[in-house]
C-alpha cells in the first residue's frame, strides 16, 4: 500500500527540508558577512578524520542522552529545560559516588550510574510535583532548579573537592581505574569512542519501547496529545506529570556520565556544561524518535567539531555553526508543522475519496436496484 | 446605518422572491482533490427573508459558508449580491459586499466591554468612543437585540454573546447575515429570543442565512429552506408546506429511525446507585450538585433533563471520578466505587460517551486503533499485563467499525479525518466494549448527522436490551422523551421532579426545567 | 609553587628593552606608513594561539595575548592563526583545538587560560615534537610544555596598599568573577596588602559566581549590582578580578562617586571614557610580557625553548600597578614602590590564598 510509502516520504521530506532551507539561508548570512562561502562549505563538509570522527560520536552520545530526556517531556507536553541542572547534579553524584569507590570494580560504576539517574529524577520530579501539586509551571520551576543545581554543586565542590598542584583546576576524586569504562578505538586516532555508547543504545530502545510498547507510554502519549481526553479515560495527568519528569530526569542524568567514565574520570570546574540547551534543539530536530534523535545528535556533534577547522583555516568565526544551528531548528520547526500539516490534508483528502468512492459504488447498485 | 424599505410583502412566506435577491448563487461548485465538496449549488435568498439551509454533516454546508464568506474561493459558478455579480476572495470582500458571519464559536474577548469588542478591527468606522457607543445603541434598538455597550462580555450569558456578535456584524453594515448553527448553543427559551431578533432583523430589510440542524427549529422561523445533500442543493421548500419528517427524508434521502422506544426491559435490579452526591462550587458560588440520588436498574434508561449549566456536566464527571471534591456514594453493581479513580471506575464496568467528544472522547491526531487503546489501556484486547497489543486492538478496531458503521477506510486512519458522526459511532462502539455495566451517553447524537443519529439511538436501545444501566443526558427533549424510560429533571445542581416518558410532553419538560416561576431567569 | 628561572629574569629585562624598542618602532612604522610586516620578517614559525572564552577583544585577559603575539609578529614575522574557545565546552573540544593547530603545522601553540590544562597535557603527549605553551597552569610537567604563570598576590598586594592609603572610610571592596583557585590569589594579596597599611581596615569580599558556572567574567550588570552594594555599605574603593564583568563595577563607581581599581591590563586606557576617571590604578598582569618573552625564546632559540614553569613576578615586571592616573595615584607611589622592592627583597612574603 503505498500510504505506508507516503507517510515515510513525508517523514523524511521535514528534515531534508529543513536542511536545505539552512543551507541556503546560512550562505545567505556569510554572504552578507562578506565570508568565502564556498569555502566554509567544503570545509563543514569535509569528511572528518579519524580522530574527529571519534570525538563527533563521542559528542553526539551525550547530546543523545540530553535530547532524549528533553523529548520525553515534550511527548507529554512537558517542557523540561532543566535537563542542564538535572545532569549536572547528577553527573556530580556519579563522580562522588564513583570516586569514592565504596565497591569493587564495575559494581561501583553501576552505583555511580544508578545514583546519577536517581538524582537527575528526584531533581527533575521536584518540578513535577510542584507542576502536579500546585501548578507550577514546569519552565518556571526546572529554569529556577538550573540556578540551585548551579550553585549546590558549586557550593559541593568546593566542599569535597581535591586541587591538584599547580592548576587552578578543582574537581572530586579520580575514579578507580576498575570503575571506568573502556572504549574502542577507529583506526588510529588517539582518542577513543567511549565504550557508554552501549548504554545510549539500550536508552534509545528502552525508550521506544517504554513509549510505543507500554500502557505506561500510551498514558503519556495520551495525556500529551489531549490531556482532556486522557483524563476521561481514567489516566491521572498529576500522576503521569510527576513520573514522566522523572523519566526525563534519570536520562539527563546519563548524560555527564560518557565522559565522566570515558575521559574525565572526575568531576571538576572545565566539566563540559550547557549540553541541556542543545539537547532541546536536537529534540525537535529528531521528532521526538530515538531514531531522529541519534541522526540529530550526531548532525550537532559533527557541526561542532567541524567549528574548528573553520576557524583556524579558514579564518571563519565559530559563531558561523552556532548559527548554522540555531536556523537548522527553527527551520526544522517550520518545516515540521508544513509537512504536518500538509499531511492531515492528505489524509483527509483519501479518506474523503474513499468513502467517496464506496458511496458512488453504493449510489450505483441502489440505482441497479431502482 | 441605511437599511432598503422593506418590501411589501414581507410577511408573507413565499418560494418565489420578488424583486432582484439579496443573494444568488448560481451553479457553485468546489472541489478537493477526490472530493466533490459542492457540486452545481443554487440558491436565491431573498430580501426580508430567513432562508434556511439543512443539510447532513458534511453534506457541504459549511465549504458553501465558506464560499459565501469569501474563505474559500468556488471553482466554479457565480455570486451575485443585489443583482451584481461580485468575486469574494476574502471576508473582507464579503463585508464589503455586506455578507456578515455569525460562528458557532464566539469570537469574543471575554475581559473586554461590548463595545470594545464591537470596535475591534473596525475602529475607522464610528471611531472608539461615544460616537461609536451611540451607534451601538441606535443598531440595539432598532433591532431589539438589548446590548448594552459598557458590559463585559465575561458577564453576559450565552444568547446575550450571540447578540452581541449578530450586532457586531451589524455595525460593520452587514444587509446578508449567515448564522452557523445559531442555536446549537442555546436553551429553549434563549432560541425563542433569538428567532424573535431574526424576525426582527428581516422586518427591517435584511436577510438572514440560517444553518441548523433542528428542523423544529427551521420550520418555525425560515421563510423558505434549502436541502443539501451530498455537495448538491436537492429542494427548496416552503415550511407551511412540509413535515419536519419529510425534511429529514429529504436531507437523508431514505426512511427516518425514531427514537421511540420499545417495550421495557426494566428490572428490580440496581445496577448505579448514587445517594447525596454534591460538589461545592470551588469558585464560592452556590454549589454546582447538592444532595442528588438516584438509582438505574438494570435494562433502564435514566434521561437526565436540563438546561445547560445545571449540573449535568458536573453530575456526570462525578460519577466519572473526575471531579475531585465529590461527596456521597456511587454503587456500582454493589460494588461501592466512591473512592475509586476514575481508571477502577471504568475498569469496574462503566462506558463513557464523553458530551465533548473532541476534548474527551478522542485523540484527534492519534489513529482509530489508538484511540479504540484510549480508556481501555488495561483492559483486553487491547492491553495485557502492562503492554499495549497492537494487533489486537487494531483487529477490535475493525470489529468496531464494521458493527458500528463506521465509515474510513482502516483503523490507521488519524481519528480527525473522521466526521463527527463517524467519529461519534466509533466512541460508542469502544465505551460498549468490555462488557460494560453502566453506560453513561452524555449529548451522544450532539452534532452528529441524521443518519449517524438513528445508528447512535439503536445501539443505546442495544445497550438497553442487553440489560445495561443508561444515563442519558440530553439536550434534545425528543430524544430524551424516546429513549428514556424515566426523566429526572435537574436545576441548579438538584433533582426537581421525576417525569415518565410516556405520558410527558416537551412543553411540561421545559417548564419544568426552568423552574416555571423562573421562566425569564 | 615552581621554578622562577634565571632565564625569567633576564629574559623579562630584556623584553622591557624591546617593549620600548616596539613602541618606538611603532612611531617609527606609521611614519613610514609602512605595511605589515617588522624588521625580522622572514621567520617562518607558525604560532597557533588557542583563546579562552572571549577571545581576542574581550579588553582583558586573551587581549592581553594577542597583544604579545602582536608585538611578536611585528619584531620577527611569524604567522600565526587564532581560535576561540565556547562557553561550556567539552574537553574534547579543547583537545581538538590544539590539535588542529599540531595537525596545520603549527608549532608553538600557545594556550591561554588554565582550563586548557588537561588538554595540554593529553596533545602535548601526542605531539612531542611541537612546542606548547601554557598560561595560567603549572600542572602540566612535559618537556614540550612551558607552563607561564604569574605572581598576581604580589600585584594584588600594591593594589591593595593603594587602596587602603587612599580610602577614606576605612572599607574596600573586592569583586571576583567566579570563585576559582587562581581568583583568589588575587583577593588574597589584594586583602594582605590593604592590611598591611591598615590592619583595622575592612574589605568586603564577594564572588559573582562559582564554578562550573563561568559567566561571572561575562556579567557587567552582575558586577555593577555586586560594586554598589559594597559602595552603598561604606566602601569607597573596589578591586574588580572579573574579566569582562568589571565594567560594571567602574559603572557603579562612577555613578556613586567612588573609585575602582582594574585588572590585567592598564584599564585607565582601555576603559569607556565616561568611567576613566574613577580608575584609581589598575592590577597589571603582563600576559603580553609572558606571550611575547616566550615566543622571543622561541624564534631566537631557533625552537629551543626551556621546558617548565615560568613565573611572572614583582621582579621581572610580570605584574605590577598602573600609574596612569597620575592625579590620584601619584602621590602615593613613593610607598608603593617601597611595598615592591620590600616583596621583591623577600622581605614580604604575599599569601597566595585567603
Amino acid at each position: 500500500m503505498n500510504v505506508r510509502l507516503t507517510k515515510f516520504l513525508l517523514g523524511l521530506g521535514a528534515p531534508l527540508l529543513a536542511l536545505a532551507l539552512a543551507f541556503g539561508i546560512t550562505s545567505l548570512v556569510l554572504i552578507a558577512a562578506g565570508d568565502p562561502v564556498g569555502e566554509v562549505w567544503s570545509t563543514l563538509i569535509s569528511w572528518p578524520e579519524q580522530r574527529n570522527q571519534v570525538n563527533i560520536i563521542n559528542n553526539a552520545m551525550v547530546l543523545f542522552f540530553s535530547a532524549l530526556a528533553v523529548s520525553i517531556g515534550f511527548r507529554m507536553n512537558l517542557f523540561n529545560i532543566g535537563v542542564d541542572g538535572q545532569y549536572r547534579v547528577a553527573v556530580f553524584a556519579a563522580a562522588v559516588v564513583a570516586g569514592e569507590a565504596w565497591l569493587p570494580g564495575y559494581l561501583n560504576t553501576a552505583l555511580a550510574i544508578v545514583a546519577a539517574m536517581v538524582a537527575g529524577a528526584l531533581w527533575a520530579g521536584f518540578a513535577g510535583l510542584l507542576k502536579a501539586t500546585r501548578g507550577v509551571s514546569e519552565v518556571i520551576a526546572t529554569i529556577m532548579l538550573n540556578f540551585i543545581a548551579t550553585s549546590l554543586v558549586a557550593f559541593l565542590l568546593a566542599k569535597l573537592a581535591v586541587r591538584e598542584q599547580g592548576s587552578n583546576i578543582i574537581g572530586t576524586k579520580l575514579i578507580p581505574e576498575g570503575s571506568r569504562i573502556g572504549g574502542f578505538s577507529i583506526g588510529d586516532a588517539p582518542a577513543q569512542v567511549y565504550g557508554f555508547i552501549v548504554f545510549s543504545v539500550l536508552a534509545g530502545l528502552a525508550y521506544w519501547f517504554v513509549l510505543n510498547k507500554t500502557r505506561f507510554g500510551f498514558d503519556l502519549r495520551a495525556t500529551g496529545a489531549s490531556s482532556t481526553a486522557a483524563v476521561a479515560s481514567g489516566v491521572s495527568v498529576k500522576r503521569m506529570t510527576i513520573l514522566t519528569m522523572m523519566a526525563s530526569g534519570a536520562i539527563a542524568g546519563l548524560v555527564g556520565l560518557p565522559i565522566l567514565f570515558g575521559s574525565a574520570y572526575n568531576y571538576g570546574s572545565t566539566f563540559q556544561s550547557g549540553l541541556g540547551f542543545a539537547g532541546i534543539a536536537i529534540a525537535l530536530l529528531g521528532r521526538n524518535h530515538p531514531v531522529g534523535i541519534a541522526l540529530g545528535a550526531l548532525l550537532f556533534a559533527y557541526l561542532d567539531e567541524q567549528s574548528n577547522p573553520l576557524q583556524i583555516l579558514v579564518g571563519v568565526s565559530p559563531d558561523i555553526v552556532a548559527i548554522t544551528q540555531g536556523v537548522i531548528v527553527l527551520t526544522v520547526v517550520v518545516s515540521y508543522e508544513i509537512v504536518r500539516r500538509y499531511g492531515v490534508k492528505l489524509e483527509q483528502r483519501r479518506v474523503a475519496a474513499e468513502l467517496e468512492a464506496m458511496r458512488t459504488t453504493s449510489k450505483q447498485t441502489e440505482e441497479v436496484a431502482r | 446605518m441605511t437599511s432598503s424599505p422593506p418590501p411589501a410583502d414581507l410577511e408573507k412566506t413565499t418560494t418565489t422572491p420578488s424583486g432582484v435577491p439579496a443573494v444568488r448563487l448560481r451553479g457553485i461548485g468546489k472541489r478537493f482533490p477526490g472530493v466533490i465538496a459542492n457540486d452545481d449549488i443554487n440558491i436565491d435568498v431573498a430580501r426580508g427573508s430567513i432562508h434556511a439551509i439543512v443539510g447532513e454533516n458534511g453534506a457541504g454546508k459549511s465549504t458553501l459558508m465558506k464560499i459565501l464568506y469569501g474563505v474559500q474561493a468556488p471553482d466554479s459558478g457565480t455570486i451575485e449580491v443585489g443583482g451584481t455579480e461580485v468575486a469574494l476572495s476574502s471576508p473582507a470582500d464579503a463585508i464589503r459586499e455586506g455578507i456578515g458571519m455569525v460562528f458557532q464559536h464566539f469570537m469574543l474577548a471575554d475581559n473586554l466591554t461590548v463595545l470594545e469588542n464591537v470596535v475591534l478591527g473596525a475602529e475607522k468606522m464610528h471611531g472608539i468612543g461615544g460616537k461609536a457607543r451611540t451607534e451601538i445603541r441606535a443598531i440595539s434598538d432598532a433591532y431589539g437585540l438589548g446590548v448594552d455597550p459598557d458590559r463585559r462580555v465575561e458577564d453576559l450569558g450565552v444568547g446575550a454573546r450571540q447578540r452581541v456578535e449578530i450586532l457586531k456584524v451589524l455595525y460593520r453594515g452587514a444587509k446578508v447575515i449567515i448564522l452557523d448553527e445559531p442555536t446549537a448553543v442555546l436553551v429553549p427559551q434563549e432560541v425563542d429570543e433569538l428567532f424573535g431578533n431574526l424576525r426582527e432583523l428581516k422586518r427591517e430589510g435584511l436577510s438572514v442565512i440560517f444553518i441548523s440542524h433542528k428542523l423544529d427549529e427551521v420550520l418555525s422561523v425560515a421563510d423558505e429552506i434549502t436541502v443539501v445533500r451530498r455537495g448538491t442543493t436537492v429542494a427548496t421548500v416552503d415550511p407551511g408546506s412540509v413535515t419536519s419528517r419529510q425534511l429529514a427524508e429529504l436531507m437523508v434521502g431514505a426512511e427516518l429511525p425514531t427514537p421511540s422506544t420499545e417495550a421495557s426491559t426494566v428490572t428490580d435490579q440496581v445496577l448505579l446507585s448514587v445517594r447525596g452526591m454534591g460538589l461545592a462550587d470551588s469558585a464560592g458560588g452556590r454549589p454546582l450538585l447538592s444532595d442528588v440520588s438516584f438509582d438505574i436498574h438494570r435494562g433502564e434508561v435514566l434521561g437526565i433533563a436540563g438546561v445547560e449549566g445545571n449540573g449535568q456536566a458536573e453530575l456526570v464527571e462525578a460519577i466519572m471520578g473526575m471531579r475531585p471534591g465529590s461527596t456521597g456514594t456511587i454503587t456500582l453493581a454493589d460494588v461501592d466505587i466512591s473512592g475509586f479513580s476514575t481508571h477502577r471506575r471504568r475498569e469496574a464496568g462503566i462506558g463513557y460517551v464523553p458530551e465533548d467528544r473532541h476534548r474527551h472522547g478522542l485523540l484527534l491526531d492519534a489513529p482509530l486503533w489508538e484511540n479504540r487503546v484510549l480508556g481501555h489501556q488495561t483492559r483486553k484486547p487491547s492491553a495485557a499485563r502492562g503492554l499495549i497489543r497492537r494487533r489486537a486492538a487494531v483487529a477490535d478496531t475493525q470489529r468496531i467499525i464494521e458493527a458500528y458503521d463506521v465509515r474510513t477506510p482502516g483503523p490507521d486512519v488519524l481519528a480527525r479525518a473522521l466526521s463527527g458522526g463517524n467519529q461519534q459511532k466509533l466512541i460508542v462502539g469502544r465505551e460498549m466494549s468490555g462488557d460494560p455495566v453502566l453506560l453513561i451517553a452524555a449529548h451522544p447524537t450532539r452534532g452528529v448527522d441524521v443518519g449517524a443519529q438513528g445508528a447512535i439511538w439503536d445501539h443505546i436501545k442495544n445497550a438497553r436490551r442487553l440489560g445495561l444501566a443508561v444515563l442519558l443526558i440530553s439536550a434534545d427533549l425528543d430524544e430524551l422523551i424516546g429513549l428514556s424510560d424515566r426523566i429526572e429533571v435537574i436545576l441548579r445542581g438538584r433533582l426537581v421532579g421525576s417525569f415518565d416518558p410516556s405520558d410527558v410532553t416537551p412543553d411540561r419538560l421545559g417548564s419544568a426545567m426552568t423552574g416555571a416561576q423562573e421562566a425569564t431567569a | 609553587m615552581g621554578r622562577t628561572t634565571k632565564f625569567a629574569a633576564a629574559a623579562a629585562a630584556s623584553i622591557l628593552v624591546l617593549t620600548g624598542c616596539g613602541s618606538n618602532s611603532d612611531d617609527g612604522d606609521s611614519g613610514n606608513g609602512g605595511g605589515g610586516g617588522g624588521d625580522g620578517s622572514g621567520s617562518d614559525v607558525k604560532v597557533g594561539l588557542a583563546y579562552d572564552v572571549g577571545g581576542r577583544g574581550d579588553q582583558s585577559f586573551n587581549d592581553s595575548a594577542a597583544a604579545g603575539l602582536d608585538q611578536a609578529i611585528e619584531e620577527y614575522g611569524v604567522e600565526s592563526s587564532e581560535s576561540e574557545a565556547e562557553d561550556g565546552e567539552a574537553e574534547t573540544a579543547r583537545e581538538e583545538r590544539l590539535r588542529t593547530f599540531a595537525e596545520a603545522g603549527f608549532d608553538p601553540i600557545v594556550a591561554v587560560g588554565f582550563a586548557y590544562s588537561s588538554a595540554v597535557g593529553v596533545v602535548a603527549a601526542e605531539y612531542p615534537e611541537v612546542h606548547f605553551a601554557i598560561i595560567d597552569d603549572s600542572a602540566n610537567e612535559l618537556d614540550n610544555v612551558s607552563n607561564l604563570v604569574f605572581a598576581e598576590e604580589q600585584g594584588s598586594f600594591l593594589v591593595g596598599a593603594a587602596a587602603a592609603l587612599k580610602s577614606e572610610t576605612g572599607t574596600v571592596g573586592f569583586v571576583g568573577g567566579v570563585e576559582t583557585p587562581l581568583i583568589q590569589k588575587f583577593e588574597a594579596g589584594y586583602v594582605a596588602g590593604a592590611e598591611a597599611v591598615n590592619p583595622d581596615i575592612e574589605v568586603d569580599v564577594t564572588y559573582l559566581t562559582q564554578v562550573p558556572d563561568f559567566s561571572g567574567f561575562a556579567d557587567p550588570a552582575r558586577g555593577k549590582t555586586a560594586a554598589q552594594g559594597m559602595f552603598d555599605g561604606g566602601a569607597d574603593i573596589v578591586y574588580h578580578a572579573a574579566g569582562g564583568s568589571g565594567g560594571g563595577v567602574f559603572e557603579a563607581a562612577a555613578e556613586s562617586d567612588n573609585l575602582a581599581i582594574g585588572v590585567d591590563s592598564d584599564q585607565y586606557n582601555t576603559a569607556d571614557p565616561s568611567v576613566q576617571d574613577v580608575i584609581f590604578t589598575s592590577m597589571l598582569k603582563n600576559v603580553d610580557v609572558a606571550v611575547y618573552t616566550f615566543l622571543t625564546e622561541f624564534v631566537e632559540n631557533d625552537g629551543e625553548v626551556e621546558p617548565g614553569t615560568t613565573t611572572y613576578d614583582l621582579s621581572v615586571d610580570g605584574v605590577g600597578y598602573s600609574t596612569a592616573n597620575e592625579a590620584l595615584i601619584g602621590e602615593f607611589e613613593t610607598q608603593l614602590d617601597e611595598f615592591k622592592q620590600q616583596i621583591i627583597d623577600g622581605e614580604i612574603t604575599v599569601p597566595d590564598a585567603p
